[in-house]
């Protein structure tokens, strides 16, 4: 074989090439900024009020202004993926982003926002693994290994 | 458990042997094309001297020509190219974490290194000093010391990811900073 | 020696000495010597400053520990700094922690080299970066740090400068646009001493 062909939808599941940002489900709880052991997630948001027509209460929201990894420092560790409560950063197996300029290597909103198209869905379950915690609670009585009692 | 045998990444599925490449693909080989070749010079300082070893022995059997060139350095293609370019560039790859006591051999590597010469920074450690930016004898990037043409991020990048940072310092026209 | 044997035998030899045996370092290894009764618990004996030689050596005589692993620290804050020093019997397999307080004003302890070689440069390294004295080494000079290097980076008081120096992303409360210069809430990152760097 004279050619090393790359393609990173070929890689093991649950690959860690690169982090992307689905804007939607982020509500600027900065617990990922905070978690980031590397300080490498930069976050800027302001608060909105929203008024109801109605006469309802004003309702406050938090409004993304910036949202942005260095991946210069990050160390791909997952802790700020796995700190977000509302699945709002997904890990993705692409690996060739080389930048001839430090700086380009942040990653602003727009350019997470790329990557979520490369996320791959969510590999199944393992042979063998126990049943989520929603299908245990679903059905309660069921041992972890599936075994009603 | 079982040893996993895991494929070599391809494109759009398994390719037969032979078949020529589809279109877009990136090869080792390239790299040499159009005139520019490449010496690469791995400092090889922490763990992601590992990825650029495999990275570099890959590319050994991947190029035209055979494995060492002249001199017995992995990835030469000899020979001066087409494009008026004086012989190979000599780039320095370095891997891994820069400590503060290490940071004049660093310099000291590059130094030496004959012109046309380039620098790449490989891992986290090498491009800001990634996990151990706030260690106190870790020196914050290879470019405090040194001046470096392409940064290749990971933790650590994969081996296909130096062949990646190397298409870069090829496609800006190695000019150097 | 098995474990009850070293207890029983540093009682008896060491008066000053307060011995325990638990899983410990053996427990993290895996049972080495699996089968050897007591061989699986790692035997920890402390000893005041002044029976630190007389301690190691019954450790490498009396319970036939004679290899040496490791030497290093712990910063005990005001208790001052706990010398710990691990050792192995390789014939029976028998774990060994030798530990030892000196005060924080005066962290002078006898050197191990004259009973074990290889503690050398281990106390040149918890000598750089403890700042504690090992009187009668033959050559404590700084081993890792580079030249020049100024304080002794692993006790608990020498601050990561970076982390204190660097603004803290996670300092911003959320809906905030900056973060506040010095308020009396502003979120202390983890790793950095509250009140630090002094004004």
């Amino acid at each position: 074989m004279t050619e090393m062909d790359l393609n990173a939808a070929a890689l093991p599941p649950r690959s860690r090439g690169v982090i992307g940002l689905l804007e939607e489900n982020c509500t600027v709880c900065m617990l990922c900024a905070r978690e980031c052991p590397d300080w490498c997630i930069y976050i800027e948001s302001h608060k909105q009020t929203l008024h109801v027509p109605e006469g309802g209460r004003p309702r406050v929201r938090n409004v993304l202004d910036r949202f942005a990894i260095d991946f210069s420092l990050c160390m791909y560790c997952g802790i700020c993926i796995e700190a977000c409560p509302y699945d709002a950063l997904f890990w993705s197996p692409e690996f060739g982003y080389p930048e001839a300029d430090i700086t380009a290597l942040t990653h602003e909103r727009d350019r997470l926002r790329e990557w979520m198209w490369t996320v791959p869905p969510p590999p199944g379950h393992d042979a063998g693994a126990p049943p989520p915690r929603e299908a245990q609670a679903a059905h309660p009585g069921t041992s972890p290994a599936g075994q009603p009692g | 458990m079982a040893a996993v045998d895991l494929p070599v990444p391809r494109r759009g599925g398994t390719a037969a042997a032979g078949t020529p490449a589809p279109a877009g693909a990136i090869s080792a080989g390239a790299i040499s094309a159009g005139g520019f070749s490449l010496r690469v010079f791995d400092a090889g300082l922490a763990c992601c001297a590992v990825e650029v070893s495999a990275a570099l022995r890959r590319c050994a059997e991947l190029l035209p020509g055979g494995g060492a060139g002249p001199g017995g350095e992995p990835g030469t293609h000899g020979g001066a190219g087409a494009g008026g370019q004086a012989g190979p560039v000599n780039v320095l790859v370095v891997a891994g974490t820069v400590t503060d006591k290490l940071a004049p051999l660093v310099l000291a590597a590059y130094r030496d290194l004959p012109e046309p010469r380039r620098v790449l920074s490989f891992g986290a450690c090498s491009n800001s000093g990634g996990p151990y930016w706030d260690s106190y004898c870790v020196t914050k990037g290879a470019d405090q010391i040194i001046p470096v043409d392409v940064y290749v991020p990971g933790c650590p990048p994969r081996p296909e990811a130096l062949i990646c940072g190397l298409q870069l310092l090829r496609d800006t026209g190695g000019e150097q900073r | 020696m098995t474990a009850a044997e070293i207890l029983a035998e540093a009682g008896r030899r060491l008066p000053g000495a307060r011995c325990t045996a638990d899983a410990g370092v053996a427990g993290a290894a895996g049972a080495a010597g699996a089968g050897v009764a007591g061989a699986a618990e790692t035997v920890t004996i402390d000893v005041p400053r002044q029976d630190w030689l007389a301690a190691l050596a019954f450790a490498r005589d009396a319970a036939g520990c004679d290899f040496f692993d490791w030497l290093t620290a712990v910063d005990e804050q005001d208790q001052g700094f706990a010398i710990v020093v691990h050792l192995y019997s390789l014939g029976s397999g028998q774990h060994l922690l030798v530990r030892t307080l000196v005060p924080r004003e005066d962290p002078a302890l006898p050197s191990a080299t004259g009973l074990f070689r290889g503690a050398g440069w281990a106390e040149r390294e918890t000598h750089e970066m403890f700042g504690v004295v090992f009187d009668g080494h033959p050559g404590l000079a700084p081993l890792l740090l580079p030249d020049g290097f100024e304080g002794h980076p692993l006790r608990k008081d020498f601050p990561l400068a970076a982390r204190a120096a660097q603004e803290w992303p996670g300092a911003r409360e959320p809906g905030e646009r900056r973060a506040p210069v010095r308020s009396r809430t502003r979120l202390v990152p983890p790793g950095v001493p509250e009140g630090w760097p002094p004004p």
